[in-house]
């Protein structure tokens, strides 16, 4: 069956090279962001050479991985909601050799999987994350997340949200994540130029990615379906690490903070750490 | 990558006996989480995986174990992780991932007193029907051994890897406290007497190969690619079909619920494995497992120095269990008594189940801490015999 991009012949050339066909379209809403860092993904896959035999995409539970699930044309492993990272930790552990693309929401990586994810960033562990946030629950109908804004109208928050967000930035560089960088789904050349950075640094990488869902977060929080309206509204919020410098902490108050956090390049990973254990105490 | 056999005589608890069969199985990747009554294996892994080359890892909590155990073996590693009562609660929110993906593995229950924490440090049999049933959603078999000895358990660590891979799917080791830490003989033969199956592979192209047999639901010995091996594997949570694409469909939903199910019930005769004692001329059977069938065997034998005709009879596969060799002993004898550490009644309420109301069932319960004493099993003997 041929998908009408393909009889149009407009499947983009990353997509033929590294996407599988049969696959596409994907089931991402209009005007969703996740395409966005997709592209951005496939970029820098292909600027770094990666290739289905040596790269591997897992995901957890939510939009991102239900967009992106068995969709590479290599191998996929899909995780139960919020165990992407202790997922992950097998397989990079079992085939050290092998790259690991791991795609996460707030969801997964901040509520139901928070734990895995704390102790991926302790162990340093050699995958690269992508924390797609887009500050609600999506697939299940526009709940609360553990990043909705203060005040967010929800499904499971009707009368407004009254916890404030988790900055899951701050909580990968406590937990000692080798690079952890976090962008809009806008700044897509700074993104895709991070995502190969995160691939080459040793150790974990953890770039949190801002996205716009108009579905549910325009329609409830924003009460705009319009992406640009999400856009908008993502921007308003967000403030370069830089920029951030100059301004007094009050006038940070709800704003993320954009641009890269950490880039350890001499931090041991656990897989270079396990190989020198092994080393020390491999008899036979 | 060496075998990491040891030969030789060992005086040792049911618990190091495990990480010995497991190792000897080919076991290279075990993580877990500390807990009473299961720890002594855990401790033995991380002492005696490196020293073979492979990995041991102690997780953050029993999710990332069990997840982390399935996860290692879609990457070619065979894996096992272990736990006890509240950890096993926990590791079955994992299983159900391994189930639907046909990830061979191995989880092994050390029992313990329940329910909740209950008596940590003291034996229980409460978990007989946790691991059959606690994954949810059904729509699966499972396949559990239940070992009596220290000697029992490395031969059946062995036997849920072989298991394993031969069915793909995770198998259980359903020990208690009793086993895991009984002191005693253990013997580790030679590695050309131990049979360990390897990882069966694909024979075919990639492009032909299908990841699910979901139309030859009762087909074993299916091979499973690992990453990295070119066959673009597809491993999610959701329904799928034979690629492993999620499906919503309720033909495929059919199909695949119908290979979980039918890999293990269209090969029962592959499974059975049951101890029976003096139940030639029995008249009167009793019938235990795990590390309370030591009691029970005991209490037989008090039994048949009174003259009276006690034969003694224990599922060693606990998962499917062994119905139509339970069936025969309720065929044979008049009166069935099942001695088990739990009040609820759990291997009685399947041996009632298989026996189909041809002999009478008695349960024998304890809430547990203590196994039950030989004394207290004759009693009962004596009190219901003929």
């Amino acid at each position: 069956m041929s998908t009408v991009g393909e009889t149009l012949n407009l499947l983009h050339p990353l997509v033929a090279k590294y996407l599988r066909r049969e696959r596409m379209p994907h089931m991402a809403c209009p005007g969703c962001g996740i395409g966005q860092v997709v592209h951005a993904t496939l970029i820098a896959v292909d600027e770094l050479g990666l290739t289905p035999k040596d790269t591997v995409w897992v995901q957890g539970v939510g939009c991102n991985s239900r967009i992106t699930y068995s969709t590479w044309v290599g191998d996929n492993v899909d995780a139960h909601h919020g165990r992407m990272f202790a997922v992950a930790t097998g397989l990079k552990m079992a085939r050290p050799d092998m790259n690991f693309i791991c795609f996460t929401g707030d969801g997964d990586c901040g509520a139901i999987g928070g734990n895995h994810f704390i102790h991926a960033c302790r162990r340093n562990l050699d995958v690269t994350a992508i924390l797609f946030n887009n500050g609600i629950y999506g697939m299940t109908g526009g709940q609360v997340s553990p990043t909705s804004p203060l005040g967010a109208v929800t499904t499971t928050t009707p009368y407004g949200n009254i916890e404030d967000p988790f900055d899951m930035c701050k909580m990968a560089v406590a937990a000692g994540a080798s690079y952890v960088a976090r962008w809009r789904s806008t700044d897509f050349k700074q993104l895709s130029n991070s995502i190969k950075k995160g691939i080459q640094t040793k150790g974990l990488a953890f770039i949190e990615v801002l996205v716009q869902c108009p579905t549910n977060f325009g329609r409830y929080v924003l009460k705009s379906s319009s992406p640009q309206e999400v856009i908008k509204y993502i921007k308003a919020h967000t403030i370069s690490i830089k920029d951030a410098e100059k301004l007094p902490p009050e006038e940070l108050k709800g704003k993320n903070l954009i641009g890269e956090f950490v880039h350890h390049t001499d931090r041991q990973g656990i897989v270079e750490r396990y190989q020198q254990f092994l080393k020390e105490h491999q008899k036979e | 990558m060496s075998s990491g056999v040891k030969p030789g005589k060992y005086f040792v608890q049911g618990d190091e006996a495990i990480a010995e069969g497991a190792i000897a199985a080919g076991c290279r990747f075990f993580a877990g989480y500390p807990i009473t009554p299961s720890s002594e294996t855990s401790e033995t892994m991380a002492r005696r995986l490196p020293e073979v080359g492979g990995i041991c890892l102690q997780m953050e909590d029993e999710l990332a174990s069990i997840h982390s155990v399935g996860a290692a073996s879609v990457g070619g590693l065979k894996a096992m992780t272990i736990s006890s009562g509240p950890g096993i609660s926990l590791k079955l929110e994992g299983l159900g991932w391994g189930i639907k993906n046909e990830i061979p593995y191995v989880v092994v229950d050390v029992q313990r007193a329940g329910p909740s924490n209950g008596v940590a440090t003291r034996v229980g049999q409460g978990d007989l029907y946790t691991i059959r049933y606690g994954s949810a959603g059904g729509n699966a078999s499972l396949i559990a051994l239940s070992p009596k000895s220290t000697q029992e358990a490395f031969d059946l660590t062995i036997e849920c890897f072989n298991f394993s891979e031969i069915f793909r799917c995770p198998v259980f080791l359903l020990t208690d406290e009793t086993v895991g830490h009984t002191r005693e003989l253990l013997v580790i033969p030679e590695e050309s007497e131990l049979k360990v199956v390897k990882r069966i592979k694909p024979t075919v192209p990639p492009e032909k190969f299908l990841m699910y047999p979901l139309d030859t639901p009762g087909v074993i010995n299916y091979p499973f690619p690992n990453i990295g091996e070119g066959y673009g594997i597809c491993v999610s949570p959701y329904t799928h079909n034979s690629r492993g694409y999620a499906s919503t469909a309720q033909d495929i939903q059919e199909k695949m619920a119908k290979r979980l199910v039918f890999k293990v019930t269209e090969n029962l005769d592959k499974l059975v494995r049951v101890e029976r004692q003096k139940m030639e001329d029995a008249e009167f059977a009793v019938v235990a497992y795990g590390g309370n069938a030591r009691p029970a065997i005991a209490a037989v034998d008090m039994a048949r120095e009174k003259g009276m005709k006690v034969g003694f009879f224990r599922p060693i596969i606990i998962w499917p269990f062994p119905d139509r060799e339970v069936l025969k002993v309720a065929e044979k004898v008049g009166k069935i008594l099942v001695c088990e550490l739990n009040i609820d009644g759990q291997l009685s309420r399947e041996v009632a189940r298989a026996a189909k109301g041809k002999a009478e069932i008695f349960h024998l319960g304890s809430g547990g801490v203590e196994p039950h004493l030989p004394a207290q099993i004759f009693n009962e003997i004596r009190r219901l015999y003929p």
